[in-house]
């Protein structure tokens, strides 16, 4: 039974009822004009998202197997928390430290490992960047909030 | 109603504008040769990076890129019998056993002049076709835009095949996206939860470089492809002009094939593989010899490159009139239109003629110089961009994707909006959820909702009012005919395979 419950569409389903009911709790205290679209969508994802789960669970039951999402999945989480902490490094560190560091990480982490071509590749993007945005058009990057406190 | 587009022509060639076509065809091309990236990720990428631009540099550089990537396509499909973008799978039909007997050249050269052709008739098109409609837009009020803004959704939704269920769900998503920020009326947040970043709505560029940029380069990282080296020497490239007479019979082709990417352009919800499918098979079809397609006919090669180039343009006449993209690449440009303050409808043609007419101008210069620089010798070069290391390219693309969604605003809280779109996006298409009717939801959402309010405000709280004229009453019959036409056409197929046996 759990591993019905586990079926990809499945869980997305329910995530979509889930979050699509949350966001009616602030919807109802909306004017009822303000809330009309946002309640007819919201009504719309939950009906919809049951109907998506009743079909799947109808799949499983016929034994049909489930959805693949990714032949590598610790690949895709890797890929996805290296730009999340590329991100949160861009914040907090600033722009142009997290760059050196995040492009030939990730290259290198994902399969390219030439040093002279990881270095000239990074040189090149940020020096691009540096020239065309923040000495061509004076557009400002994180500087790094740890610095700025 | 064409003098517009004369005046509009001198600004075309200023310097600046018409370099941003020549650099968008090139970039194009570049993004299109790479299996994984398409035009829509570029687009996506770039209309961030145009804020600071001149609309008709921006549109000239957006324009280039999907003339150059839907030709782009054709090189690995010719070379490596990867299709660089969906469109060019049947080019992969003949192209590929053309390159094995060692007229890969010649197989390049049939698509980048079939291409330019396809991208000269989609241009034409949309200048003939575009004015005209928006003259007939003009005169829809507030129910009857309602309706049109409802009819695009029905047709994105359920024309592009697939689940119904899920295209809703996407269609609802992206509608409900579209209601987060201030009430347009009342000025009350919505959704906002205090975020001041969230009262003006989220825009539409963090909306597509999450969902469009964010899992092909994930894609990228997660199955590194590995290519094989492609050497220029074994093209057997010779002189494009050289090469043209041996294209003289392939007229039929051209032309056939053109008129059925205009009109699958025009068509919303379906896409340039459709067009290059359909048009292959029919030039299959009627061919003296169809024994030899699939073993290297050039005319296999000819008859999808046209057509998936003959739905560029024509996918911006339903956009550009009416707001309803044809393809998702259209649908992502109006984004990019909205980014400039241009509100794709029927006031666009009189508000910024310049721009619009501008545009159209563009498509059909992009056309035409793919033949320069996608010729023997451009071809050459980049088809060795094949060889270029994808994880090297992801992590480039990842740090575009930060320094485009952050230069909107000038804040990392967009970065973090459009990386949790990125997330949704990715399972989105995993799970086989279509993308362009969040888009296209997002880009309606707004609008169908203003709309609403101001017919029923005319009405007085009465909905009769949304059905009381005859415009409205065919733009519902339209949106039922929509919905229930895919339905009946499949009973009819399972029927026919029932009794089948």
């Amino acid at each position: 039974m759990s591993h019905r419950l586990s079926r990809p569409e499945t869980l997305t389903a329910l995530g979509i009822v889930a979050v699509a009911a949350g966001f009616l709790v602030p919807a109802m205290s909306l004017r009822p004009i303000s809330a009309l679209l946002p309640i007819a969508m919201l009504v719309g994802l939950i009906v919809l998202a049951v109907i998506l789960l009743l079909m799947d669970q109808r799949k499983a039951a016929a034994g049909e197997p489930a959805q693949q999402m990714t032949k590598s999945p610790g690949r895709v989480a890797g890929a996805f928390a290296l730009i999340v902490v590329y991100a949160l490094a861009t914040d907090f560190i600033g722009f142009y430290v997290s760059t050196v560091v995040a492009v030939p990480l990730t290259a290198f982490l994902f399969g390219f490992r030439h040093p002279l071509g990881l270095a000239l590749a990074t040189a090149i993007v940020v020096g691009a960047i540096w020239l065309i945005f923040d000495f061509g058009m004076s557009q400002d990057f994180p500087a790094g909030r740890l610095w700025a406190a | 109603m064409y003098s517009d587009l004369l005046h509009a022509l001198p600004e075309v060639m200023g310097l600046s504008n018409f370099a941003a076509v020549i650099i968008g065809v090139i970039a194009g091309i570049v993004v299109g040769a790479m299996p994984g990236l398409s035009a829509t990720m570029a687009i996506s990428v770039l209309v961030p990076f145009t804020f600071g631009l001149e609309p008709l540099v921006a549109l000239g550089l957006m324009a280039g890129i999907y003339n150059g990537a839907m030709y782009g396509g054709a090189i690995p499909a010719v070379l490596l019998r990867i299709p660089g973008t969906p469109a060019a799978v049947a080019t992969t039909f003949d192209g590929y056993p053309m390159a094995r007997k060692g007229e890969g050249g010649f197989a390049l050269q049939v698509a980048v002049v079939s291409s330019a052709i396809g991208g000269i008739a989609s241009a034409f098109a949309l200048m003939l076709l575009a004015p005209p409609l928006s003259k007939v837009t003009l005169l829809f009020g507030p129910s009857e835009v309602f309706w049109v803004a409802v009819f695009g959704l029905a047709s994105i939704i359920f024309l592009l095949g697939g689940n119904p269920v899920k295209g809703l769900i996407s269609a609802c998503f992206g509608v409900f996206v579209s209601v987060i920020g201030a009430d347009p009326i009342y000025g009350t947040d919505r959704f906002t939860f205090g975020q001041l970043e969230m009262l003006d709505g989220i825009n539409i560029v963090i909306l597509l470089v999450g969902l469009y940029a964010l899992p092909p380069v994930i894609d990228l990282l997660e199955t590194p492809l590995k290519t094989d080296s492609v050497e220029s020497s074994k093209l057997g490239t010779e002189p494009i002009w050289k090469a043209m007479p041996r294209m003289k019979g392939f007229w039929k082709t051209w032309l056939r094939s053109s008129v059925f990417g205009i009109w699958i352009g025009i068509l919303p919800g379906a896409g340039g593989s459709m067009a290059a499918f359909m048009s292959y098979n029919e030039a299959r079809r009627t061919s003296k010899n169809p024994e030899k397609w699939g073993e290297g006919e050039p005319e296999g090669v000819a008859a999808s490159e046209t057509a998936n180039n003959a739905d560029t343009a024509s996918a911006l006449i339903p956009a550009l009139t009416l707001g309803i993209p044809g393809t998702a690449v259209a649908a992502v440009m109006l984004g990019g239109l909205l980014v400039h303050g241009l509100q794709p409808g029927p006031m666009l043609f009189r508000e910024n003629p310049d721009v619009v007419f501008g545009f159209m101008w563009q498509f059909l210069f992009g056309a035409i110089l793919l033949i320069l620089l996608g010729g023997s010798l451009a071809t050459n070069s980049f088809a060795r961009l094949l060889n270029l290391p994808r994880p090297l390219l992801g992590s480039v693309i990842i740090v575009l994707m930060l320094i485009g969604v952050y230069s909107i605003h000038g804040r990392m809280f967009d970065v973090y909006l459009m990386l949790g779109f990125g997330a949704v996006g990715w399972v989105m298409d995993k799970l086989k959820f279509p993308l362009p009717p969040v888009v296209l939801g997002l880009i309606l959402g707004g609008f169908a909702e203003e709309n609403l309010r101001l017919a029923l405000r005319i009405g007085r709280g009465d909905w009769g009012v949304l059905f009381q004229n005859t415009t409205s009453l065919v733009l519902v019959a339209l949106t039922v005919a929509v919905v229930v036409g895919p339905i009946i056409k499949r009973r009819v197929i399972d029927r026919r395979k029932e009794a089948e046996g």
